[in-house]
């Protein structure tokens, strides 16, 4: 496998930053805070326990509960839907479109998901390490962890139940996680990134490369 | 009925949205329909998003969440609210939040009192025996005591023993548990016990009420359900017939029904059939009055082989199957008979218009539920897109589904798979069953799973089943 | 070089004075500045007999002026004192009162937790030509002159462990111990033991320690303070301070200056004053005995004289404890009267001998002298509006009671239970017996019997028809509550607070509140509910007997505003204190029950409250009854009231010692937030332990954890969970299971000997 690691970097620094809309998660009549405009910066969940919640985007009301709306991650606002301020919004209605400048890792892990062997979701489903291998890596990290060809990984779950599921692909460390057991995993989404033996050398120099040109705006 | 006043949001998805939709338009009344992001190809939606030009569809975070079902009902004006079945059918807090609220709503199905006196499975029991109504063997209310659950364990193996039964199995269960939760048998009445304290442990932990029931396991049974239309304010009662949902996928799951319940012109019984039927159809007529019962309900029994009935449940919502009822009866003055259409017109107050005596019962009704899933695989939900599914058109069928025809559907993870429902009607027992097998053999459905398998579904199944309709 | 050093000791001197006045500008102290800077100036100039005169001259103008200093120093300028590291501290009283002794358990800072130092020391006696080194165990805290370690003698609750160990310790040696409070309050760390629980159970060990025990006040601060200062005779330096909060966390509270905002310097002037911490403060309201004199502005270690006198009152309050409880009464008297006349002649004791270990009896005495001195304590710190024809008529009931208790319980109840007893084991034996000589006949007869036996139709009849059931249980299921909260009765959603983690749906108010009984359906989050909920959801219904209601919380201290605001609190809550006492039955068991209410002043404790509770307690043990406090919530103790409130600690725990020492059974149960003094000692001492789920238990709340430690205090710290699994507290309890949790508790915890039905 071989890919360009400059070219990719290029690629990414043309535009360093994603843009995430903030939707409604669910329904009720929306209001935004006053000064939050195109422009604004914002910031996510802080503090050493991520216990400080994100700056406020906007506030749903629903059945006399009005509940806050933060953002995610930090960032810069791009667009703010006023003109849905004290109207009924319906849930998954786009609010507040911020842009988040990548920050280091998740520029390295962008790369090194082209250049792992990805192991992809059969289908959509819900997806969790079998306890054997979820104790290592909760304790010690995916790197501690390795995968052959056959190895039962992962255990599946779909409309309430739960099939093994074996690993294929070549041996090697499991070097990230693409899921997490919150949540569904679409079909042919990559659950895994394995770095087999031949591709460490590449991949520590994506490392290195993101280490020292990648520049964190914020 | 005065159509336009009425605005009823259908709290709910799939086959079920679709046949209240169509209700509401027989009736003439608005109607409102939420969907969630997975929904969004689904025949419900598309009904009510072509329904006209006024904004008839919402989308909404969760079909469980009742705070997004009611903000849209105001944000929609809606008046009335169908729960159809499944998610908030039987919740007697959100029937009853529904009423009481600061903008109260019609609720389509029965008062929230009933919905709460029916939904507990003790209440339900003791109710049945304070009326000489027969249920299961055992106890009727949860025993905390380990002696004396052991001692009443004896009293029910000792009384089956006494019945001639080989094998005595006593069920344990905790009493605020349902949906097969927190049930095991106990065949080996020295190892009561162990099975007591577990049961009883696990209900602490799962439902903070320690109680726990004991019955007698009924073996072998039919599964019996009687249909019940009654007027709000408990006015006129009338029942539908029987049903017989003896036809179970594993984990009891209910694939294949038939109206009538038994039928004795065609089948051979142990017992007066006959006789049975009238005595169940009567027990649940008795106790829908007693209890002043006010909308659709089911009341279900169980049969055992020597045709003793007892009553396990009332299911005090529209079911799945209530079409293969209506299949088979006639209301005098009405063509055809569409029990949805009857419970909103009772729900929003409507008088029933009609007596028992005026409802005809003709024929015998078959109802499949073909569903995506793999029978040789212990019933495992099949999950891809659906490219056709085109069922045969005949006079005598009836085919209730959310699934596009014109175009392909991805079938949502987050529900169970069910596709629809098909109901065939024949003049006797024998001219349904080869008018089902037409139907099935007939049927087109064609789909692809993202990994490139084949569609797995429940249709050959239900093709072997039709074979044994009705035996006992 | 000896200018050098008396100018540098001068300078010392000064600097003292400076910074105890902090910042106050006197012309004293500007003389003193001129005249230290002259003879520095000078003295290398002058010869051996000029300098030294010379500095005699500054001496004595230093002495006349922290003479003059001394009549004006204000309640915060004592604090300063006590805080200053030049102030004597435990090693300088080791080393100058004792005539020598042993450190236990640490050399420096190698030391378990060097805030606390233990020490085996002696004090030699000469009575003519016998010399007799008596024993004593000294623990105290020691801040160690500016060394960072010693965390200013604030200690860790296994320094406060260490401390009840040794205290023991001396119990087995029958030695006296000597405690040294030097503590700013305790270190507020959850972890195990955890602050509260460690302090609470040393007030509990204390309570009935059976030796002498002897406490000398230099800076009481708070639980900290209590940790080691229940003594028999409890001493205060002249200097120091006893407060149940430092005057700058109490001024933080009065003043609210929100976060990272700072309080005015004369605000903490003013709690200080306020506060009534001072010697003369605590010896007027009783909570200290005796004022150990000071030198001028406070000693500091080359005040040896001092330290002379200290020795000599500890050997004479040392002698006279032990005396008061040896012998016969009389001779105990006539003692104790004659030394006290030779005390006011001036004699001292080092010649004198008086043995301080104890015979059983003493020791018996000696506890419970202890218990009344404490139980005697703040009693007019409450003001009890109870008529009097009501006061007498429960004295007359309480001695009935007792007479009662004594005759049932202690006489028949001893005698019958030895029969039956006796009579069990008889007929445990006979049915083994039987047992083994009828199996055999019993399975022939089975099997002869089964086919023709046929079930009777009584018994056919029990399965299947309807049976009778009126338990007390039926009424709760489906959540039908006697009492609803309030809060159902809005037409509103409620959104859980960890609707983020468990993805829990919003909730309608009035199924919340009503059927929920406040609690998420989903996670089991317990959102907070009135106490009224639980007096009718927990107890019989109508078995509630309210007593002591008119017992009510006062303003001891003159707090200004403060009366208005317990007048306003009364009128709010309808109580007249944060503590409801009375009795109650729970599926027929009669008990006691203690409530500390969150509404009245956040459920704070003063001396109403623990008047209260202590009688509660002793209600309890009069009848036999189990004992059970819930806390609705409570913030601490009430620092209003200052060392009136500080007291209930021992005060409570040493009631509730009394009770179970007596056989009784006690469980607390704390919902909400408890915190702080009440958890530090009569709550926290009890062996069964419970917390309502999403409540929480600690000792300082974040904020102060944070700012005292400096460490980052993770989100859910205090939470049951954590409490749990630190082992403060013995178990978790849902509240719509407390009914049932807490009379399984009574029938599965009171056996025989712990709580009497």
């Amino acid at each position: 496998m071989m890919f360009n690691i400059s070219a990719m970097l290029e690629e990414i620094k043309a535009s360093p930053y994603e843009e995430i809309a903030v939707r409604a998660p669910h329904s009720g009549f929306a209001t935004f805070p006053d000064g939050l405009a195109p422009g604004a910066a914002v910031s996510g969940p802080a503090g050493e326990f991520r216990e400080k919640p994100g700056t406020l985007l906007a506030c749903i009301e629903r059945e006399r509960n009005p509940r806050a709306v933060t953002c995610p991650e930090r960032g810069e606002i791009v667009a703010v839907h006023r003109e849905l301020h004290g109207s009924f919004v319906e849930a998954g209605t786009e609010l507040v479109r911020f842009r988040h400048f990548l920050s280091r890792g998740e520029v390295e892990a962008r790369i090194l998901k082209k250049a792992l062997h990805l192991f992809l979701a059969p289908e959509r489903a819900r997806y969790y390490f079998i306890p054997a291998q979820d104790i290592k890596i909760k304790t010690a990290g995916p790197r501690s962890v390795s995968v052959r060809e056959g190895d039962e990984l992962f255990i599946m779950s779909r409309m309430k139940r739960e099939t093994p599921l074996r690993y294929s692909g070549p041996e090697g460390i499991l070097y990230a996680v693409y899921f997490s057991h919150a949540a569904d995993v679409d079909a042919r989404d990559p659950l895994i990134g394995v770095c087999p033996p031949d591709l460490v050398e590449q991949v520590e120099e994506v490392v290195v490369r993101v280490r020292t040109e990648w520049k964190e705006k914020f | 009925m005065s159509g336009k006043q009425h605005r009823i949001l259908i709290a709910n998805r799939g086959e079920i949205a679709v046949r209240i939709i169509r209700a509401c338009r027989a009736l003439d009344l608005d109607f409102v329909c939420v969907y969630t992001v997975e929904d969004a190809e689904s025949g419900h939606a598309h009904a009510a998003a072509e329904a006209g030009p006024e904004k008839r569809l919402y989308r909404v975070s969760s079909y469980h969440d009742a705070n997004e079902l009611l903000a849209v009902a105001d944000a929609a004006g809606a008046t009335a609210v169908h729960p159809g079945y499944g998610f908030f059918a039987e919740d007697y807090r959100f029937a009853r939040r529904v009423r009481q609220r600061g903008r109260s709503l019609d609720f389509i199905g029965p008062s929230w009192e009933v919905i709460r006196a029916l939904g507990d499975k003790i209440n339900t029991k003791r109710l049945a025996r304070s009326l000489g109504v027969p249920t299961v063997p055992g106890s009727d209310k949860p025993i905390y005591d380990e002696m004396e659950a052991e001692k009443f364990a004896r009293t029910i193996y000792e009384f089956q023993l006494q019945q001639g039964i080989e094998r005595p199995v006593i069920l344990v269960k905790a009493s605020a548990g349902g949906g097969g939760m927190g049930i095991e048998e106990v065949h080996d009445i020295d190892l009561f016990r162990s099975v007591f304290r577990r049961i009883r442990n696990y209900a602490s932990r799962q439902f903070k009420d320690e109680g726990v029931l004991i019955e007698q396991r009924i073996r072998d049974f039919n599964h019996l359900e009687v249909q019940i239309l009654a007027e709000r304010g408990a006015g006129r009662i009338v029942h539908f017939g029987t049903r017989n949902c003896s036809i179970q996928s594993t984990g009891l799951q209910k694939r294949l029904e038939v109206a009538p319940g038994f039928d004795p012109s065609a089948v051979r019984y142990r017992f007066d059939a006959a006789a049975l039927l009238a005595k169940v159809t009567e027990h649940s007529l008795a106790m829908a009055r007693e209890v002043r019962y006010d909308n659709i309900g089911t009341w279900e029994w169980i049969v055992s082989r020597d045709g003793a009935p007892f009553l396990m449940e009332v299911n005090t919502r529209i079911q799945v199957e209530n079409g293969v009822s209506a299949a088979v009866s006639r209301i005098r003055g009405k063509d055809g008979t569409d029990l949805i259409a009857e419970q909103i017109r009772t729900a929003l107050g409507e008088e029933l218009g009609y007596d028992q005596d005026d409802i005809g019962f003709e024929g015998v009704g078959i109802e499949y539920r073909i569903i995506a899933e793999d029978p040789d695989r212990n019933f495992t939900p099949w999950v891809g897109r659906i490219e056709t599914f085109r069922p045969p058109e005949r006079d005598w069928l009836s085919v209730y589904t959310h699934v596009p025809s014109d175009r392909p559907y991805d079938i949502p993870t987050e529900f169970d798979p069910n596709l629809a429902l098909a109901i065939i009607r024949g003049r006797d027992l024998e001219e349904a069953e080869a008018r089902g097998r037409e139907f099935l053999d007939a049927l087109v459905l064609e789909g692809t799973s993202p990994s490139g398998d084949k569609i797995r579904s429940n249709v050959a199944f239900l093709r072997s089943m039709t074979e044994h309709i009705l035996m006992f | 070089m000896e200018t050098e050093k008396q100018v540098q000791r001068l300078n010392e001197r000064l600097t003292y004075i400076r910074d105890i006045f902090a910042g106050k500008d006197s012309g004293h102290i500007r003389l003193l500045d001129a005249k230290t800077a002259d003879y520095a100036q000078r003295a290398p100039g002058l010869n051996a007999r000029e300098r030294r005169a010379l500095a005699l001259a500054l001496e004595d103008l230093f002495a006349d002026v922290e003479n003059k200093l001394e009549a004006d120093l204000t309640p915060m300028d004592k604090v300063r004192i006590v805080r200053h590291p030049q102030r004597f501290c435990l090693r300088d009283i080791l080393e100058n009162v004792y005539d020598g002794y042993t450190e236990i358990g640490s050399m420096d800072d190698h030391s378990i937790d060097p805030a606390m130092v233990i020490a085996r020391g002696f004090i030699t006696r000469r009575r003519g030509k016998r010399v007799t080194n008596q024993s004593v165990m000294i623990v105290g805290h020691e801040k160690g002159r500016g060394e960072e370690f010693r965390n200013g003698g604030s200690a860790k609750p296994w320094g406060n462990a260490k401390a009840l160990h040794y205290m023991k310790v001396a119990e087995t040696e029958n030695i006296p111990v000597h405690a040294y409070v030097f503590t700013p309050g305790s270190y507020p760390i959850e972890d195990t033991p955890g602050a509260a629980q460690q302090i609470a159970a040393n007030i509990y060990g204390m309570a009935s320690l059976r030796v002498p025990v002897i406490a000398v006040i230099s800076e009481g601060g708070s639980g900290g303070a209590e940790a080691v200062a229940l003594a028999d005779r409890r001493l205060m330096f002249s200097h120091g301070y006893y407060s149940v909060i430092s005057p700058e966390g109490a001024a933080a509270i009065e003043g609210k200056p929100g976060p990272g905002g700072r309080v005015p310097a004369e605000l903490v002037e003013q709690c200080a004053l306020r506060m009534k911490i001072t010697a003369e403060d605590n010896l007027r309201m009783g909570y200290v005995d005796q004022i150990i004199p000071e030198p001028d502005l406070g000693a500091r270690p080359y005040h040896y004289d001092f330290f002379r006198g200290l020795r000599r009152e500890l050997l004479r309050v040392t002698d006279e404890v032990s005396i008061s409880v040896r012998g016969l009464p009389l001779f105990r008297a006539l003692r104790l009267r004659g030394r006290r006349r030779s005390a006011a002649a001036g004699r001292d004791f080092e010649s004198s001998y008086v043995r301080w270990n104890l015979p059983p009896s003493a020791q018996m005495r000696l506890v419970s002298r202890r218990h009344l001195k404490f139980r005697g304590l703040s009693l007019s710190a409450a003001l009890d509006r109870t008529p009097l024809s009501r006061r007498i008529a429960s004295v007359w009931q309480e001695a009935c009671w007792i007479i009662y208790s004594r005759f049932r319980h202690d006489m028949l109840q001893k005698r019958r239970q030895k029969v039956s007893e006796y009579m069990e084991e008889v007929k445990s034996d006979w049915t083994l017996f039987f047992e083994r000589a009828l199996t055999p006949l019993r399975k022939l007869a089975a099997w002869f019997g089964r086919a023709s036996e046929r079930m009777s139709v009584e018994t056919v009849r029990t399965l299947t028809e309807l049976s009778e059931w009126n338990d007390t249980q039926e009424n709760q299921r489906g959540g039908r509550w006697a009492y609803i909260s309030a809060g159902a009765g809005e037409d509103r959603a409620v959104s859980c607070p960890n609707a983020g983690i468990h993805g829990c749906l919003d909730q309608w108010a009035p199924d919340l509140y009503g059927e929920f009984a406040g609690v998420c359906p989903n996670c089991g989050h317990h959102f907070p509910m009135e106490y009224q909920w639980y007096l009718h959801n927990v107890f019989d219904a109508g078995s509630l007997v309210e007593f002591a209601a008119d017992v009510e919380a006062g303003n001891p201290l003159g707090m200004e505003d403060f009366g208005a605001k317990l007048e306003a609190s009364r009128k709010r809550t309808g109580h007249k204190s944060a503590c409801m006492v009375f009795e109650a039955r729970i599926k027929g068991v009669r008990l006691v029950v203690a409530m500390l209410m969150a509404d009245f002043r956040g459920g704070t404790v003063g001396a109403a409250e623990g008047e209260k509770f202590i009688r509660a307690a002793e209600r309890a043990g009069r009848m036999r009854f189990p004992f059970f406090a819930y806390v609705h919530g409570t913030a601490g103790i009430r620092i209003q009231e200052g060392t009136n409130g500080l007291i209930q600690m021992p005060r409570c725990t040493m009631a509730v010692r009394r009770y179970i020492d007596a056989g009784g059974l006690y469980i607390v149960c704390y919902d909400t937030n408890s915190y702080a003094g009440p958890v530090a000692s009569f709550l926290g001492c009890s062996p069964y332990q419970f917390g309502i789920r999403s409540a929480n238990v600690g000792f300082a709340g974040p904020a102060v954890i944070a700012e005292t430690t400096g460490l980052p205090v993770p989100p859910h710290y205090h939470n049951v969970y954590k409490a749990l699994a630190r082992g403060h507290i013995q178990g978790i309890w849902d509240r719509r299971e407390l009914r049932f949790n807490l009379s399984r508790a009574l029938l599965t915890m009171g056996g025989r000997n712990l709580y009497y039905r």
